[in-house]
């Protein structure tokens, strides 16, 4: 008995003592890491917007994200209706004395390996201003290549009306990437879902 | 005195733990696709050890054998939780880096395996000497592996492009079986090394 009882004891020690300790550093990061994310997040907006004289992640607008196709049935609605039931995009807007100068969201596409989240700034009247890649696991030296700024710049002054949204070897007009082409494809297929997206609510996004 | 040196010379080539020991594959495997990383998880590791060495030496008389591993596992579990709020607080790009390979020291066999093999039977200061001896073994063994496979792989190293644009890079070398391939011929060199020296 006394043998359990000092195992219990002991442990018990230990466990509190851990507990109390992990709260206090806990407590003294809980800040900087809170201001490294929002650091994090606001660069990545900000080098997708023209200039501004806001914080974008200030002006922001939650807008519901409506998978449902037109083209599919009854059913298929329904069910991605309650799908997409709760899922929305966080808009952010670029100011200039009052004005919308730009806004940015992320979007995301099914990769080679894994989705990958693209994050995209556009003008008002639906022109790419610039995407950044946030987040991706695709293969080092092939598919990472995404994130080059040779294949990012691409996008620029590119909208719906004067782009065919594609790879070339889907007959678009983006290069896609030799050795792999999954990867390109994903991220030029997320900014044209971006860019319809934008279409169907701007109005919502804009005022 | 004497003992205290030998303990930190230890781990460094005689019981190295990733060439000698071969433990904490997982990690090494899959975080040395960069110099960079090396040093970043290596720190972690060695912060981790020492920390986690001091401690269970320190209570080494208190334990009680039944829970002791429990009791291990605790105290590691939370000096790695320390490591990765401070990381993700004050080194947040490096912190990206290793996603969950920080989390993961908790089960790095090597901690767990100092604590059993060595903390719990070694003084303090000994075993603060051991830590810090695995540690910098473990630094510099994934210094060495990540130095290659960047070299390798992308031409590059710590960021650096030192073999110019004309190299071509030799992808194997970063995608996962070129971590294999490189730790196992660096393996097979340190073994060849040690025969000669016997």
């Amino acid at each position: 008995m006394r043998d359990i009882l000092e195992l219990v004891v002991v442990l018990g020690i230990i466990c509190v003592v851990a507990a109390f300790s992990l709260a206090k550093v806990y407590d003294i990061t809980k800040d900087p890491i809170a201001r490294q994310e929002r650091l994090a997040r606001l660069q990545t907006v900000n080098a997708v917007l023209p200039p501004h004289d806001n914080e974008p992640d200030r002006n922001t607008v939650q807008i519901p994200l409506d998978t449902a196709n037109d083209t599919k049935g009854k059913d298929a609605d329904a069910k991605a209706d309650t799908k997409a039931g709760k899922k929305t995009v966080l808009v952010y807007k670029a100011l200039q004395g009052g004005q919308v100068t730009g806004v940015a969201f992320e979007m995301s596409a099914t990769g080679y390996g894994g989705d990958i989240g693209v994050m995209m700034g556009l003008a008002p009247d639906g022109t790419v201003k610039g995407i950044e890649i946030t987040s991706m696991s695709e293969t080092p030296g092939l598919g990472a290549k995404v994130t080059t700024p040779s294949f990012k710049q691409q996008f620029q002054g590119k909208s719906l009306q004067n782009t065919r949204f594609n790879v070339k070897k889907d007959g678009g007009d983006f290069d896609q990437i030799s050795g792999a082409t999954i990867s390109p494809r994903a991220v030029v297929k997320a900014v044209r879902e971006g860019l319809e997206f934008y279409q169907k609510h701007k109005e919502a996004i804009i005022q | 005195m004497n003992t205290l040196i030998r303990d930190l010379v230890n781990g460094i080539w005689k019981e190295n733990p990733i060439f000698r020991i071969v433990l904490g594959m997982c990690s090494t495997l899959a975080i040395t696709t960069e110099a960079k990383n090396a040093i970043g998880m290596g720190t972690a590791v060695t912060f981790v050890l020492v920390c986690s060495n001091i401690l269970i030496s320190a209570l080494r008389k208190v334990i009680p054998d039944k829970v002791r591993l429990a009791c291990y596992i605790v105290i590691v579990a939370t000096f790695v939780t320390i490591v990765d709020l401070v990381m993700a607080g004050f080194f947040f790009q490096l912190h990206k880096a290793m996603g969950i390979f920080i989390p993961l020291i908790v089960v790095n066999c090597i901690i767990l395996g100092r604590a059993e093999a060595f903390a719990n039977k070694n003084p303090v200061l000994n075993s603060m000497m051991d830590g810090i001896g695995m540690g910098i073994g473990y630094t510099l063994a994934l210094l060495t592996v990540g130095s290659i496979r960047e070299l390798l792989g992308n031409g590059s190293l710590f960021g650096l492009p030192l073999l110019g644009s004309r190299y071509i890079p030799f992808l194997l070398a970063i995608l996962p079986p070129g971590a294999f391939i490189v730790l196992g011929l660096l393996l097979g060199l340190m073994n060849k090394v040690n025969q000669r020296l016997a």
